[in-house]
Formats: structure tokens, C-alpha cells, sequence
């Protein structure tokens, strides 16, 4: 089944907006990062043969949807951290070969990788450390867990967030960014692990 | 009233006639409301208070507005380097920089922040915030920026290098001048800055044989990016390497700067003085009268720095001479 594919009006702003403050190789070298990315959580879900029925492309970032219902708590691990997996190898390809114009390409992956660690539920890395938590203590841990890592990790990223605004005068592309982590704070200590 | 206004008002009539006319079946429908049908209203609604409010206040506060819309503009307008900071990421990563953490502080704050301050915060261990500024703006649409305002004696002694000597550092220009990269809007020579080849009237020797690696005038810097006037030579050589000094003459000034890092300067004969920087340690000590080939120091990449390399500055009276005519480059 070929999945079904939506793009956002919010990532259609947010990426005019982007170009017009950063120029089009920024823009180019991030989603390039982000194809990546999928790629590698697409590549891991097709050999579990899990099927992907959706993709979404909102402000917030990229989103592949599975049926993910039959996948063991090991396999979805795999799945969900093949995603920041495929960033840091292509990271660590882009650097062994070296070269001045690469390393906007090698930063744009590891900061996406890093980026998605954040132990904040929509991200890779929330769900890795709820599903890691509920596979070894039970999903009750799993989800306190995500409770309490994402809403302070979110806190933190809305402060760091701010910080950059603040600092540099501008940027203020990344509100979209700010308002995600307040919002992904609020929601995880409110609402727990789901929503 | 016109047959416009009364159309209008018939069918806002007719509206109004509706509910009542149908209501039990109005109600079901209400109820039938689906999540993400409330959530396009609530949607519409934000929308439209949004747009009713802007319109009003630029109606009944039209200067205020203006104003607001400047502010907004200017802030919309400072990004940080998206590019910049990516790159220094990546370098940081694969190992080609040396102080990762502070090359991405400098490429997310570096452009649009006061550069005291950021510096500060990150070489806060041996800088001390003082006032900067940038002052600019000469017949040559020249632009200086201070990058930092250090409080060490040795730092003075730099900058006083800088400057061309320490007394001429009162007028405010050349105190702006102090630890300054400059940037130019055009394509013509800082002030300062000479491109012929001057006679020394003193033997000297290269510091370090090595390729060159950056070439005395405008540049891309390593680091930030921006086209900017790089007022030495830079000698590639492996760390450790020794320095040797470049004639006889007297160390005037040993110091470790965030942008130079460790770094020496040596007086000659005739006004000549000579800057040795980035160094992993500096040997000589200040005051100390050193000889032509005597080990001053030795390649490092302290400071401001990609790699491993020695970056030597010639200058007499504040004007800077392009060492390359004088060190044997491989």
C-alpha cells in the first residue's frame, strides 16, 4: 500500500519563512538531514515488515505513521531509533570524508540526531525511553517515566529556545520550535505519556 | 435605503428565519459536532480575533502600529547563521576544531550579539566585560568591530600592537581598533595595511618553515564565515613545532588572548615589531632580548584556530607589512 502523504500549510510558512531568513542551502542541507532520518526509521519498519501508512509534513517536523500495533517493545525500539541511527551514521560517513562543504551536512545530522533524542514524547526519544522503560518495568514506570523526562527536558528546551530568540535579537523563526516545547511540556506532564 | 441594503437585510432575515424553522434537526447536527470539526472552528476563531484585533489596533493606533511593525521588521530580519552554525557543529564533530562547544556559542551568537558580552561568557575565565561598540564608518565605508575588550596587561600590549603603539591608542578610533577584526563593505585596503615589500635594514630569518596556509589580506574567516581582513601570515606547521624569532630584538609583551591564544611579541630594530600566535606555549619570557633564530615558542592551536599553524604578523608604527616576502614558505 502506497502510504498516504500530507504536507502542512504551518511547514509551507515555516519553510518560506526559513528560506527568506536563511537562504535556500540551509533549507536544503535540514531536509536533507530529515530524508535521512526517515529513511532510516522507513528502512528499519519495511525489514520488521511493519507497513507505513501515512507521512505527514507539518511545522512541528516530519511524521511517519505505521501500524506499529503488532511490533514487539525491542522491534518498535529499533524501528523508532533507527531514525537519530541513520543521522549519526550518515554524520559519521559525511566526516570520514572530510571537506570544507560538508560539514553543514554533518552538523545538520548530528543536531537532528540530538535533536530527536530529547526524551520528549512526540520525538524519537521520548518514545524510545517509554518504550524502554515500559519493556523493563511495565508501561505504568514507562509512562511516569516519559512524564517526568519529558516535561522537564521540554521546560529546558523552551528555555534554550528562548535563549537563542532572545540572544541573537531574532530568529524568530524558532518560535514555532518554542511553542512546540512549551506545548509538548504541558501536554506530557498533564496527559502523561499519550494524548 | 437601497435595493442593496434591503436584499442584505432580507437575507440576514431569512438567516435568522432558519433556526427556529428547523430547530430540532439544528440541534442534532450540533451534537454531531466531530472533534476535528471543533477544532477547525476554534481554529477560525483564533484566526479571526487575531485579524479583528490587528485591524482595529491599526485603525484606532495607526503611529503605534507603524512602530510595532518597525520593531517586528528589525527582529524578523537578525537569524542567526543557520549555515554557520551547522558547520561549526560538523566540525566540531569531526574533530577539525579545536574548542567545539565555543566555535557553535560563536556561530549561534556571534553575528547579531555585542561581542563583549558573548566572549565573556565564554572565555569568562580571562576576559573581563567591558563596554564595546562598534565604531565605523569612515570615507573608506569601513566598519570595525571590537571582538573583545580584555583586561590583562599582556592583552594591552596586543592591542597597543594592534594599534601600531599604545600612545595612539587614546583617540577612540584605534581604541576600537584594539583586538578588531575588520570588515569592509568593499574590495580596497583597511587602513593601516601595506602591500609593498619594505626594507628591514636587519637580518632575519623565518619562524617556521611550513606552506602557508593563509595568505595576508581579505579572506573568508575559518570560522564565521564573513570576508575579513586577516593581517598575517599563516604558516602551517605540526604542533610543537618551534618557533624560532624572526631577528634580534626584545620580547615586549607574552600573553594568551581568546582570539590569539598564546601568543608572544617580539621588538626590533628600526620600529619593526614581530606576533607570534596561537602557539602551544611560548619559551621566552617577556622582557627577555632574544636573537634571530633563538626558539621563542611553539606551534600550537590555541586561541581562534582550525588547526595547527603559526600565525606571524609584521607590522612598524601601526603599519601592517605583508610577512610573506620575509619567511620561506614550503
Amino acid at each position: 500500500m502506497f502510504p498516504r502523504c500530507s504536507v502542512s500549510g504551518g511547514f509551507v510558512i515555516l519553510a518560506v519563512w526559513f528560506v527568506l531568513a536563511n537562504g535556500w542551502p540551509p533549507l536544503f542541507t535540514v531536509l536533507s538531514a530529515a530524508a535521512v532520518h526517515e529513511l532510516g526509521h522507513w528502512l528499519v519498519l519495511w525489514s520488521l515488515g511493519a507497513a507505513v501508512t501515512g507521512f505527514r509534513l507539518s511545522a512541528l517536523g516530519a511524521v511517519l505513521e505505521t501500524d506499529s500495533g503488532y511490533l514487539s517493545y525491542g522491534r518498535e525500539l529499533a524501528a523508532v531509533l533507527a531514525g537519530p541511527g541513520a543521522n549519526l551514521l550518515a554524520a559519521l560517513a559525511l566526516a570520514a570524508l572530510g571537506g570544507g562543504e560538508r560539514f553543514a551536512a554533518v552538523g545538520a545530522n548530528v543536531v537532528l540526531c540530538a535533536f530527536n533524542l530529547l526524551p520528549i514524547q512526540p520525538l524519537d526519544g521520548g518514545r524510545a525511553l517509554y518504550l524502554l522503560a515500559s519493556w523493563l518495568a511495565g508501561p505504568a514506570a514507562g509512562e511516569a517515566v516519559s512524564r517526568w523526562a519529558g516535561t522537564l527536558t521540554a521546560a529546558a528546551l523552551a528555555a534554550g529556545i528562548g535563549l537563542v530568540i532572545w540572544r541573537t535579537g531574532g530568529s524568530l523563526w524558532l518560535l514555532p520550535a518554542l511553542c512546540a516545547s512549551v506545548w509538548w511540556g504541558t501536554r506530557a506532564w498533564f496527559a502523561g505519556a499519550y494524548f | 435605503m437601497t435595493s442593496r441594503q434591503m436584499g442584505r437585510r432580507i437575507s440576514a432575515q431569512k438567516w435568522q428565519g432558519r433556526p427556529s424553522a428547523r430547530n430540532g434537526a439544528r440541534r442534532k447536527k450540533n451534537d454531531a459536532l466531530s472533534p476535528r470539526d471543533l477544532r477547525r472552528l476554534a481554529q477560525l476563531v483564533a484566526c479571526g480575533t487575531v485579524f479583528v484585533l490587528l485591524v482595529a489596533a491599526k485603525l484606532l493606533l495607526p503611529a503605534k502600529m507603524e512602530a510595532f511593525n518597525a520593531r517586528l521588521t528589525a527582529t524578523m530580519e537578525q537569524n542567526m547563521d543557520v549555515q554557520a552554525v551547522f558547520s561549526a557543529v560538523g566540525r566540531a564533530f569531526s574533530g577539525e576544531a579545536d574548542g567545539g562547544v565555543e566555535a557553535v556559542y560563536r556561530a549561534v551568537f556571534g553575528p547579531q550579539t555585542e561581542p563583549a558580552s558573548q566572549t565573556a561568557a565564554v572565555f569568562g575565565k580571562d576576559v573581563s566585560a567591558q563596554a564595546v561598540g562598534s565604531s565605523q564608518e569612515n570615507a573608506a565605508q569601513m566598519t570595525t568591530r571590537k571582538l573583545s575588550a580584555p583586561a590583562d596587561a599582556a592583552l594591552d600590549a596586543l592591542r597597543g600592537f594592534r594599534d601600531g603603539s599604545p600612545e595612539v591608542s587614546q583617540e577612540p578610533e584605534a581604541e576600537a581598533a584594539g583586538l578588531a577584526y575588520v570588515l569592509y563593505s568593499q574590495e580596497n585596503l583597511p587602513e593601516g595595511v601595506s602591500m609593498e615589500q619594505a626594507i628591514l635594514g636587519f637580518d632575519y630569518s623565518t619562524p617556521v618553515s611550513g606552506p602557508v596556509s593563509s595568505d595576508f589580506g581579505y579572506r573568508e574567516h575559518p570560522l564565521e564565515g564573513e570576508e575579513r581582513f586577516h593581517y598575517g601570515v599563516d604558516l602551517a606547521a605540526d604542533t610543537g613545532t618551534e618557533v624560532d624569532c624572526f631577528a634580534d630584538g626584545t620580547v615586549t609583551a607574552v600573553g594568551d588572548s581568546s582570539s590569539y591564544g598564546r601568543y608572544c611579541i617580539v621588538a626590533h630594530e628600526g620600529g619593526y615589531s614581530t606576533l607570534y600566535a596561537h602557539c602551544s606555549r611560548i619559551t621566552a619570557t617577556s622582557g627577555a632580548a632574544v636573537n634571530r633564530g633563538q626558539k621563542i615558542a611553539e606551534v600550537g592551536e590555541t586561541g581562534i584556530a582550525t588547526g595547527p599553524h603559526l600565525h606571524f604578523e609584521l607590522q612598524k608604527d601601526g603599519v601592517y607589512y605583508n610577512p610573506i616576502y620575509y619567511v620561506s614558505a614550503l
